[in-house]
């Protein structure tokens, strides 16, 4: 094979620093395979220095390239989003009268507060889009085939589970806006038959207060975010074991490009920019602090988050059309029949798959885009 | 079925009563002796009202009901199904139940002034004719005799001292303007019933009373609503929209703020009367005493001493009171001084003034809020910005003087205070350019080290091409 002379020399026994002699460091570097932050298995019976020259020196087709950088950004944005958080769980006091003060106590006493603040709240819009568009994309080329459920499941419950994050978050400055977001996505989270009930019961309650946003901070900080990093791992497991997809078109095969050391320095450069992005925006277009939440006063402009604003245009909008129960009830079977899609369409191979099916979550797509219009018209006009 | 049913209910329950009242009739007799049935007051009542005015058949247009108390009346059921005796109106409210129910709603039931202390009669008879002869029957009283009947017990010092109730309200009365109308034979003037309400009389202080304070406007809107409206013929114009239009209005009906003034404050509530022209900086002064005291400083004040029409409400307007903008104040003097005279010289340099300093407040107000959002600290500007309204709000009573040197400090006061703070708040905000320079140096870097791994891939494909 063509490996670099160093890397041929079998090292001797001896050779294996301090720590390598006591701690299998190769074991704890897969952990970058486990979550797909390298696209290549190490070897965790060889020393680190080997198993990683090993790795990075196989030849990696063009095509795998592209489509596991967007989990791989949404990692490396996971882990931001955990740093940053921690940072700001520091300063934060999670009851109804402590929580606004302590985080305009962060954005304005706390050194660089505001930069981990804004950094936070950029980072976690881009995480959704992120995941958001992986979904997209996932459906669009038909990714969810045989074989592939699991990975195309967990991806669309990444997702879900990203939104409940988010606006686990929103309720955490308990100033108005966060405030009065979180009321809309409750009621429209409420109106969902089977979800709507679950929901309350779990958070223990429809009203706004103290003990919910210790509920919500709860899951926030430990929760959520644990549930996701076991979807990541399911994630880059399943494509781990299915490997990654074939081209679209069958008769192309694969070409074999540069080895994997010169496409990690593609990724590194890629999530360098990613961070640079997140970094201008978060200093040039902060998210301006609104008043401290008063139940008692709905600003007149209180919107469900993005994400729920077309399922509120379809509770709330032409109403007589169908009983408020029946429209939950379509949400349901809309997300129940997306999350269950690969079952759904049988036609076999993961490339250009069934065109109805495609035609038919374009139309969706399309709809949802102008209901998210609507929702936020909706909002405004009341 | 349901109108049987409660017919039938009904009946036995007069039944009943009537079987009780039979058998207990020498009882009760006994009782009301004790009652304070005896010193009704009819025909010892003083009546000056009564007997000096014309013995007109009472055909008045009274005022439409007061919307505070609902009727209570059943049409289907010769007696309501709600009659019983009670301890106060006796057998009376077997008949007259829907006037109990009322009756019991009002403060008299409680201090045991029963029917026939206004109406007379026998309370414990149980034929209509028996009931309606008895000692002093009335029956329903004359307008015209209302207030001395009702005078017979509010006058007696003795009787209302207990309830440290003032006694003079008779009296009053029959100086005030609705008192010497109906002494002239306005049979349509108002008397207490008016007022006070008929039978559920209730005291002041409870909300529901039609006198307590955010009732009294409705209450004298039922007579002096206005607009042409020929049951409400008292008054020209429309006072009550007007009052609710106005600040006064505004203030108590929809900010329910109790300190602002209703009817009576400025007209009087029982020796009511509308204030002559040279009064009016007198009843304005009660609360706007600060104003007023200004006021006397100026030349207006001669004006109105000297039957001049420059008094509050000529700028203020009466029942639709306004507070004059401070963008506004050359235009309402431009209705007497044209703006050439020298007189509106100094409306013109006054509202100058005014309107300087609340501009240069509202911009240091606009610079503290968006450094508010950011956030910064702005707890200190907003203090000295509350000391720049608080100029600002001192200039307003000076104004009255008319005096630009009375104004002038409130102003510049007012003016130099929201510029400082807009110097400071801008200067803070300008001082945030240090970010850009942070964001400028992290490009930097990440150029840098991009450029550092652009190279290294340059030299990994070299290396595996030469292999290769």
């Amino acid at each position: 094979m063509s490996d670099a002379p160093r890397d041929t020399q079998t090292p001797p026994p001896d050779s294996r620093s301090w720590l390598e002699r006591r701690v299998n460091l190769t074991e704890i570097a897969s952990l970058l395979t486990v979550f797909g932050l390298l696209p290549a298995e190490l070897d965790t019976r060889k020393p680190l220095r080997e198993a990683l020259g090993e790795a990075l020196s196989q030849p990696m087709s063009y095509y795998e390239r592209w489509p596991r950088l967007l989990g791989l950004l949404a990692f490396v944005l996971f882990l931001l989003l955990g740093a940053t958080g921690i940072l700001l769980a520091f300063y934060y006091q999670p009851t109804a009268d402590a929580a606004y003060p302590s985080v305009v106590a962060i954005a304005r006493d706390v050194s660089f507060g505001s930069l981990v603040h804004q950094v936070h709240a950029w980072a976690s819009i881009l995480f959704l889009f992120l995941l958001a568009f992986r979904v997209i994309r996932f459906f669009s080329i038909g990714l969810y085939g045989r074989g592939r459920e699991i990975i195309w499941m967990v991806g669309v419950l990444a997702f879900v589970v990203a939104t409940f994050t988010d606006l686990t978050g929103r309720l955490l400055p308990w100033d108005a806006r966060g405030y009065w977001t979180t009321i809309r996505a409750r009621e429209v989270i409420d109106a969902l038959p089977l979800i709507g009930p679950i929901v309350t019961f779990l958070v223990g309650g429809k009203g706004l207060d103290s003990l919910i946003l210790t509920r919500f901070y709860v899951l926030h900080i430990g929760g959520f975010p644990f549930v996701l990093l076991i979807l990541f791992y399911l994630h880059f497991a399943s494509i781990r074991r299915v490997g990654v997809p074939l081209p679209l078109d069958a008769a192309q095969k694969p070409r074999v490009g540069r080895a994997l050391r010169i496409a990690g320095i593609d990724m590194i450069l890629l999530v360098l920019l990613m961070l640079g992005v997140l970094l201008t925006f978060a200093i040039i277009v902060p998210i301006p602090f609104d008043v401290q939440a008063d139940p008692f006063a709905t600003p007149p402009n209180a919107h469900a988050p993005w994400y729920l604003l077309a399922p509120h245009a379809v509770l709330e909008a032409v109403p007589g059309l169908l009983p408020r129960f029946v429209r939950g009830l379509l949400l349901d079977g809309l997300l129940a029949g997306f999350l269950f899609l690969p079952f759904l369409d049988r036609s076999p191979g993961t490339g250009a798959r069934n065109r109805a099916f495609l035609a038919a979550g374009l139309a969706l797509l399309v709809i949802w885009v102008l209901l998210t219009w609507q929702g936020w018209f909706l909002e405004v006009s009341r | 079925m349901t109108a049987w049913r409660t017919m039938g209910r009904s009946a036995f329950a007069t039944a009943i009563v009537a079987a009780l009242a039979w058998t207990h009739g020498a009882h009760a007799q006994d009782s009301t002796k004790t009652a304070p049935a005896p010193d009704a007051p009819a025909p010892a009542a003083p009546s000056p009202a009564a007997t000096s005015a014309t013995p007109v058949a009472e055909k008045v247009v009274l005022p439409p009901p007061s919307p505070l108390h609902e009727r209570a009346s059943h049409p289907l059921a010769a007696v309501p199904t709600d009659s019983k005796p009670t301890k106060t109106t006796r057998m009376c409210g077997v008949c007259h139940s829907d006037i109990r129910v009322k009756f019991d709603k009002g403060i008299h039931k409680s201090e045991e002034i029963g029917c026939i202390s206004c109406h007379g009669g026998n309370p414990d008879a149980i034929t209509i004719a028996e009931a309606h002869r008895g000692s002093g029957y009335r029956g329903r009283p004359r307008r015209a005799d209302i207030p001395a009947l009702c005078g017979s017990c509010h006058s007696d010092v003795a009787r209302m001292r207990p309830y440290q109730l003032p006694s003079d309200q008779f009296a009053l009365y029959r100086t005030s303007a609705h008192g010497l109308a109906l002494a002239r034979g306005t049979m349509n003037a108002a008397v207490c019933t008016d007022c006070h309400g008929v039978h559920e009389i209730r005291p002041a202080d409870d909300p529901l009373s039609m006198v307590a304070r955010h009732n009294v406007p409705t209450t004298c809107g039922r007579c002096h609503g206005g607009n042409g409206d020929p049951a409400r013929p008292a008054t020209p114009g429309s006072p009550l929209a007007d009052y609710k239009a106005g600040i006064h209005g505004h203030a108590l009906l929809v900010g329910n703020n109790n300190a602002a003034p209703e009817c009576a404050n400025c007209h009087g509530s029982h020796a009511t009367a509308q204030p002559g022209a040279r009064d009016v900086d007198k009843v304005c002064g009660q609360c706007h005493g600060k104003v007023r005291s200004f006021f006397m400083s100026s030349p207006h004040r001669g004006a109105v001493r000297r039957g001049g029409h420059s008094d509050c409400a000529v700028c203020h307007g009466n029942h639709k009171t306004t507070r004059i903008a401070a963008t506004a104040f050359e235009k309402t003097c431009d209705s007497c001084h044209k703006p050439g005279t020298p007189e509106g010289a100094v409306a013109g340099r006054i509202q100058t003034m005014l309107a300087d300093a609340s501009a240069q407040i509202d911009r240091a107000r606009e610079r503290v809020s968006r450094a508010e959002k950011i956030p910064l600290y702005v707890e200190d500007y907003q203090a000295r910005l509350e000391d720049a309204r608080t100029a600002l709000m001192e200039a307003a009573p000076a104004t009255h003087t008319v005096d630009t040197t009375a104004v002038e400090p409130h102003t510049r006061r007012a003016r130099s205070i929201a510029a400082e703070v807009s110097r400071e708040v801008d200067e803070k905000l300008k001082g945030r350019w240090w970010r850009y320079v942070g964001l400028g140096l992290f490009w930097f870097y990440l150029i840098l080290t991009a450029a550092i791994l652009l190279r290294w891939r340059r030299r990994a494909i070299a290396r595996s091409t030469s292999v290769r």
